[in-house]
């Protein structure tokens, strides 16, 4: 029975996954748009988790910056690594879903156009990360940069969604009980895959940093020691 | 440690990547001393001067210069009482000697007039005009000595101490050091030529630890 | 000496090697101004078409090619500059501020030279322009500060010339959506007071954020 108690959290998720699929796929179709719709179980709950990873990311730089634990600085940027993935299959589920409906890929909804942009923020707070050697410079400049995103992500929000509503009504719609308790199921769901993700990233970024202490072990030189006695004699007189 | 040291560092070690650029380096730097430092090229000598100047922290260790501990935010408040001459020149190339010595009399809350009389100082009054991209690495050196001149240091510290200095700015050096010394102060002094450094004492940089040089 | 004083010394500096360098004022500005000059030649050159466009236009290309004076070579130290300016006991806020206000200096001049270009090629409409007065001066500012902040992350990394603009680019809509909506709502005789607080309250948002950061930042790019 270990292998209940040690994987416990992924059998529960996969279940979870399971009943929502089911569910997402059974519901009765939406009466306008009719089956297509049926993506918005994906379309929403990664958008969630794309903005979910993203405050767990800003807690997890607030809290380095606090306490100067790598600990939080691997949690920032586990959680930034599974957000950009959903960020990206939120956008794209959402262009899938607009092309049948709206007869175009992209549409010029607030929801959307911030999406976007956390994508391209992500991405940003991922290269910055790739760009710098040295750990906890590197947790210092991405927990700076992820705290400034983050205050940023509200007033881009705010931005959109104020051009938009000058120029056309907002165009949400409240949605039958039975679809709106299949969509809640299917954030359920993507948490759940999400908080096992971010264990399991967490666990491999802890190995990555216990190899490097290991590699840091054997390898290890002092400074100078690379540099010997040129074997280049010096021959003054010849 | 007794508080009237003006440098001291206890068991610092310091990390970069796979190297260890120092391991348990002990150091106490009284006041009214002038120390030289020592050790092969690569040891990690710049490095030391910049943890000494509270501009680097060290990853593990303690220590304390000014009476400021460092790693805390208490090294801001004293750091105005430090000049580092470093082995790059810290002057922008863009900008005229003289340009470049009243920036530091500005920046430091002083009147610009302090800055030509100690660039006068140096030798270089006459050399105001030109641009720092335009200059030998000799009037560099010696318009950053000038910046010792304007701060008046309690801490200084000089990288490459004689590089690229004729006869007349090498004692100039000493006499920059010696009323630093004077005043008391503290002076710390990198070289490859142990005999000009005219020294109370020396420490070498060896495997990342201080050793006393007898 | 007062924090203040701090401010305006450092600015005095970045814009005196500025001067030298020129950068801004003879490279940058006419590079933007070349661009206004092709983009009618690409998407037509039909005069109503232009003046509907123009200001659209002129935003984009003062927040893209504004990253050229954001990454210019007067606004970047070596590690032998920035210890002298730690050493010399700049306060890190200081140093912020004064790097920033000659970032958004640099980006109001190129604003106000790409200016007269815009309305010889384009003719857009320029009803209530004394609020450019306001308006410009609040999108400099903001820039300035999304600029010193996101080339403090990215200092002495070797690729910096391209991960500051990707940095930068997506946390600068609300700018771009203030300065855009304010002008069309000149041109509209709708009111522009929401869109002039908005670039307000980037603004001040950045300013405590960068504040705030300036220390720890200080502390990472030894």
């Amino acid at each position: 029975m270990t292998i209940v108690r040690n994987r416990w959290l992924e059998i529960v998720t996969v279940a979870i996954i399971g009943v929502s699929l089911f569910r997402s796929m059974t519901v009765v179709a939406d009466v306008t748009q009719g089956d297509v719709q049926r993506i918005m179980y994906v379309h929403v709950p990664s958008a969630w988790l794309a903005f979910l990873a993203f405050m767990v990311t800003m807690v997890g730089s607030a809290a380095w910056l606090r306490t100067k634990d790598q600990r939080w600085d691997r949690l920032a940027a586990s959680s930034a690594e599974i957000g950009v993935v959903f960020t990206g299959l939120a956008i794209v589920a959402g262009m899938i879903w607009a092309k049948p409906v709206w007869g175009q890929f992209w549409t010029w909804e607030p929801r959307l156009v911030t999406t976007a942009l956390l994508f391209f923020i992500y991405l940003g707070y991922l290269a910055l990360r790739r760009a710098v050697i040295d750990p906890v410079q590197r947790a210092r400049r991405a927990a700076i940069m992820g705290i400034v995103a983050a205050v940023q992500i509200p007033i881009v929000y705010y931005s959109v969604n104020w051009w938009r509503s000058l120029h056309q009504p907002s165009s949400a719609r409240s949605i039958d009980t039975p679809l709106r308790i299949t969509l809640l199921l299917g954030v359920v769901a993507f948490t759940f895959a999400y908080a096992v993700l971010l264990r399991r990233r967490l666990e491999l970024a802890r190995l990555e940093e216990e190899l490097d202490a290991k590699r840091f072990e054997q390898s290890q030189s002092v400074a100078g020691a690379d540099i010997t006695a040129p074997s280049l004699a010096s021959h003054p007189h010849d | 440690m007794n508080g009237h040291e003006i440098v001291y560092l206890d068991d610092v070690g310091l990390r970069l990547g796979n190297t260890i650029i120092l391991r348990e380096a002990k150091l106490s730097l009284g006041p009214g001393e002038k120390v030289g430092l020592l050790g092969p090229n690569g040891s990690g000598k710049t490095t030391l001067l910049r943890i000494i100047a509270t501009l680097l922290q060290p990853t593990s260790g303690s220590g304390a210069v000014l009476g400021a501990e460092i790693g805390t935010q208490d090294v801001y408040e004293i750091r105005n009482r430090i000049v580092m001459v470093g082995h790059l020149p810290g002057l922008w190339p863009e900008l005229t000697l003289g340009e470049n010595t009243e920036l530091v009399a500005r920046l430091s809350g002083r009147s610009p007039e302090v800055a030509a009389d100690a660039l006068a100082q140096v030798g270089l009054a006459r050399a105001s005009e030109r641009r720092a991209d335009q200059s030998s690495k000799g009037m560099l050196r010696r318009a950053e000595l000038a910046r010792a001149l304007i701060l008046e240091p309690t801490l200084l510290l000089l990288d490459e101490a004689h590089a690229g200095l004729d006869a007349e700015a090498i004692g100039m050096v000493d006499t920059i050091a010696n009323r630093v010394v004077a005043g008391g102060g503290a002076v710390m002094l990198v070289s490859h030529e142990p005999d000009r450094l005219n020294v109370h004492r020396s420490v070498q940089l060896v495997d990342g630890t201080l050793e006393m040089v007898s | 000496m007062t924090f203040w004083r701090q401010v305006y010394e450092v600015a005095r500096k970045d814009l005196l090697v500025e001067s030298r360098t020129a950068e801004v004022a003879l490279m940058t500005a006419p590079f933007g101004a070349a661009a206004l000059i092709l983009i009618p030649l690409a998407i037509g050159t039909d005069a109503p078409l232009l003046s509907q466009l123009g200001p659209g236009l002129y935003w984009i290309v003062v927040l893209l090619f504004g990253m050229l004076v954001i990454l210019r070579k007067s606004a970047v130290d070596g590690q032998a500059q920035r210890d002298l300016v730690r050493l010399l006991g700049i306060e890190p806020a200081a140093a912020f501020a004064g790097a920033t206000a000659a970032t958004s200096a640099l980006v109001l001049f190129f604003e106000v030279a790409l200016g007269p270009i815009l309305i010889a090629l384009y003719n857009p409409e320029l009803r209530g322009w004394p609020w450019l007065f306001v308006i410009l001066p609040l999108v400099a500012i903001g820039m300035g500060l999304l600029g010193t902040i996101a080339s403090g992350v990215t200092t002495s990394i070797g690729t910096r010339t391209s991960l500051t603009p990707l940095l930068i680019v997506p946390l600068s809509l609300p700018l771009l959506m203030g300065a855009t909506q304010a002008l069309e709502g000149l041109r509209l005789g709708r009111g522009i007071v929401p869109w002039l607080i908005l670039l307000f309250a980037v603004d001040l948002a950045l300013a405590v954020s960068g504040v705030l950061a300036a220390r720890p930042l200080e502390e990472a790019v030894t």
